[in-house]
């Protein structure tokens, strides 16, 4: 009897435990992610760069740097850096007799070129492809984006998936309706970047951009920009998959690659992987030339994966006249990747930015834009980047958050909030120009991370 | 050192005025009736008329044969600056109307060794393309191709296809020529012959500025062929500004045995032409460079497995730019009938 009533109990915590399996995703997102703060800046705003909820309250709360971490991190990350402002600080002086007043942090410039892009801030929008999350959410970030002036992206097969101008599929808006939900609402900062698989492709999708009529002004102004993809940080060398609706996979069956034939499946839905693309240097050359060529007034952008030869790439990019390399560290968002490939391939994004300060080192100088993703969300990360030869930190999820707590309110109080905060790190740091800050602004709490980037260890006598 | 041909520059003082050029441009194509029964024009069809007969007499002369070109295809021409290729569905498969015959030049030169044909292409050109003169959007293309051709041979049978026209249409259209205003003298070849990095360098001497590596920009191009009384070549441009089927140079990595040859006066590209990448490690490296899946091309990387090596040579010849030239026209919507231009429509 006893033994029956064990083995029941132990059912039921297995079966609990299987119906919270079934919230993965979402669930490793809200324990992994630092969700409260971005949360809070959706719900609040430019306060929400406080730490305070609704009860306490400016001066009621007792607060201080945390030490603790939630669970333990495999690798290092840009939070064992830190950035350390001095005492002594001339261009705020020099900031000074210039405002005849004292400054502050509200008089900090965050205006910066990304990618032959003018930006309000160096903060990007990631491009997000056609999984649903990103799908649905994507018209409130495009107008959160456009309108706090900060560059937006269009991911892959959305065309393909979501149609061009025509709704392929119910609930989620066209190519079309993304790029000017973002373009329509733009002001004098901002720009749009679009990416083209394999599979786009095949329907010629830049092709169609380029000589679209609604586009044309846009591209004429210089506000558009082409994404090369080579590989993502969740799954560097994977292609994307998704589940498709069988009725929605049989219109697409002859440019993806199924499992399952979806004509014969009887399944509801089927798997649809597309291919990560073959790059050489020369394949890579090539197509940087033909698209200089081809659409000599877009600016062209380059996205890699934790690849052990970025390096090479960045060159590469760099001498063929591309605008932008985007280097998406193992932590980097993603709609659906597999988790071995999560956990197992290519390097943390604090890696990524060991790359850019060497590619800077070797001589790549800000005619190429340098970007950092994975992972990256808030106004410390941003000055960390750029402090060590980053151009602008590319970031995805953070913007999603914001959209499902608040819509297009909660993204626009995400990056406003974002803001403040950049300048107000700034601002600490005695700098007035966020272009001003340089590899002096940070310290290393790990000895390793110090080497690597050629900064100083903290606990040490150098420092 | 010649200079730019008046109709040329009469087209520039046009397209100063867009917004003006627009409206003309519009009425233009939309009742194209109303001027195509003008004297001129009659006289400008006759003369295309000749033209492509002129072309047939000097090709079936050099051994060449005329065969039917495809209209329709899974695949067709990749290599076009910035221009879309018009799909249509066939019976579940997506197929595209032919943007260039190229592909299957290389089918049929394996076929009948010297072949040509007068195609009918479509290329949904970008709407800036309206200001070129030089674009239409449906137009007709002399595409031929040599089986076990070079680049030279291919370049001799283009300065020797010009030479026979030109002089062809002044015996036959002496007068006609004379009262439209257009005076061609006695073309002698073999034309100058540039390498791509020599052109840049001379445009650059020019004036014009023209990045090394880089397609040969329309300006430039422009003041190039002015620049000269006689048609030139350039060959050898670099690898990444051309569709993948140009042969890179096996004895000068990465540059392509491949040439234009540019009308003078101002008028710009006349042929596009040389010699074809034939392995097919190559050709599917190349075709990624246009981020495509070699899949799509899966017929033709197929046949050249079976016909391997298929090494050929060719080029093709825009029927409407010929006519332009010849006649002295201001742009190639005055150089055939209902001309369909960018953007511009519904119209005949």
């Amino acid at each position: 009897m006893l033994e029956w009533v064990a083995l029941k109990i132990g059912e039921l915590a297995l079966r609990l435990k299987a119906s919270l399996i079934t919230l993965r995703g979402i669930r490793d997102f809200i324990d992994d992610y630092p969700i409260d703060e971005i949360l809070l800046k959706a719900i609040k705003g430019e306060e929400g760069v406080y730490p305070f909820g609704e009860l306490a309250s400016y001066g009621a709360a007792m607060l201080g740097a945390p030490i603790n971490r939630r669970g333990y991190p495999r690798f290092l990350t840009i939070d064992d850096l830190i950035l350390v402002p001095p005492a002594f600080t001339p261009r705020r002086l020099e900031k000074m007799a210039e405002l005849l007043r004292e400054p502050v942090f509200t008089d900090v410039n965050l205006e910066v070129d990304v990618g032959g892009l003018k930006s309000s801030m160096p903060l990007v929008v990631a491009s997000m492809g056609s999984t649903d999350i990103a799908s649905r959410y994507s018209i409130a970030i495009a107008k959160a984006a456009a309108k706090e002036g900060i560059p937006f992206g269009i991911g892959e097969n959305v065309h393909t998936v979501r149609g061009y101008d025509r709704r392929l599929t119910r609930g989620h808006p066209s190519f079309k309706e993304r790029v000017m939900a973002y373009l329509t609402n733009m002001d004098k900062y901002g720009g749009v970047f679009i990416q083209q698989n394999v599979e786009d492709a095949y329907d010629e999708h830049w092709n169609k951009v380029y000589s679209d009529k609604d586009l044309e002004p846009y591209i004429d102004e210089g506000r558009v920009a082409f994404e090369i993809k080579i590989g993502q940080g969740a799954k560097p060398g994977l292609g994307g998959v998704i589940k498709m609706r069988r009725e929605d996979a049989v219109k697409v069956r002859e440019k993806y690659h199924f499992l399952e034939d979806p004509l014969k499946t009887d399944r509801k839905t089927v798997e649809r992987y597309s291919a990560p693309g073959t790059y050489t240097a020369d394949i890579l050359r090539g197509m940087i030339r033909l698209m200089r060529t081809s659409y000599p007034r877009v600016k062209i952008w380059v996205k890699v994966g934790p690849f052990r030869d970025v390096l090479d790439v960045i060159k590469v990019a760099y001498e063929e006249g591309a605008n932008a390399v985007i280097i998406d560290g193992k932590e980097g968002g993603t709609g659906m990747a597999p988790s071995i490939a999560m956990k197992e391939l290519g390097y943390p994004t604090i890696v990524g930015l060991i790359k850019i300060r060497e590619a800077r080192l070797m001589g790549i100088d800000d005619r190429m834009s340098l970007m950092i993703a994975g992972r990256l969300f808030n106004g410390a990360h941003i000055a960390k980047s750029r402090a060590l030869g980053a151009s602008a930190v590319y970031a995805g999820r953070p913007f999603v958050a914001a959209a499902m707590v608040k819509g297009e309110a909660g993204v626009r109080n995400l990056i406003r909030a974002t803001k403040v905060e950049t300048q107000m790190i700034v601002s600490a740091l005695g700098k007035y120009n966020i272009r001003d800050v340089s590899q002096e602004d940070v310290a290393s709490l790990n000895k390793d991370l110090a080497t690597a980037l050629g900064i100083p260890y903290v606990y040490s006598r150098e420092f | 050192m010649g200079k730019v041909n008046p109709a040329v520059l009469e087209f520039e003082t046009m397209v100063k005025d867009k917004e003006s050029y627009v409206k003309f441009i519009e009425e233009w194509v939309k009742h194209s009736w109303r001027w195509a029964k003008e004297n001129k024009y009659t006289t400008v069809f006759k003369i295309q008329a000749s033209i492509l007969r002129a072309i047939r007499e000097y090709l079936d002369s050099q051994g060449f044969v005329e065969a039917l070109p495809p209209i329709i295809g899974p695949v067709t021409d990749p290599g076009i600056r910035g221009a879309k290729q018009a799909t249509i569905d066939f019976y579940g498969h997506e197929y595209k109307v032919m943007s260039s015959a190229i592909l299957y030049k290389q089918y049929m030169a394996a076929v009948l060794g010297k072949v040509y044909f007068v195609s009918p292409n479509i290329r949904l050109e970008p709407n800036d393309s309206v200001f070129t003169g030089r674009h239409l959007v449906e137009f007709f293309q002399v595409d031929l191709e040599i089986l076990n051709g070079t680049l030279d041979d291919a370049m001799k049978v283009a300065e020797g296809l010009f030479t026979y026209v030109a002089k062809y249409i002044k015996d036959v259209h002496g007068k006609d020529l004379e009262k439209m205003g257009r005076s061609l003298p006695d073309y002698k070849p073999p034309f100058l012959r540039y390498t791509h990095a020599e052109a840049v360098e001379l445009v650059n001497m020019l004036g014009c500025r023209n990045p090394q590596n880089t397609e040969i920009l329309w300006e430039c191009e422009k003041v190039l062929s002015a620049y000269h009384d006689t048609p030139i070549f350039i060959y050898q441009y670099p690898k990444g500004s051309r569709g993948f089927y140009n042969r890179e140079d096996p004895g000068k990595p990465g540059y392509l045995r491949d040439f234009d040859m540019l009308y003078p006066e101002g008028f710009g590209e006349a042929i596009s032409g040389g010699e074809r990448e034939y392995e097919p490690v190559k050709v599917i490296a190349r075709i990624r460079e246009s981020g495509e899946d070699p899949n799509k091309y899966r017929w033709l990387l197929e046949m050249l497995k079976d016909f391997y090596p298929l090494k050929t040579a060719g080029f093709g010849i825009g029927v409407e730019r010929f006519t332009r030239f010849i006649c002295g026209l201001r742009a190639v919507w005055e150089a055939r009938p209902y001309p369909k231009v960018a953007g511009i429509g519904p119209a005949p």
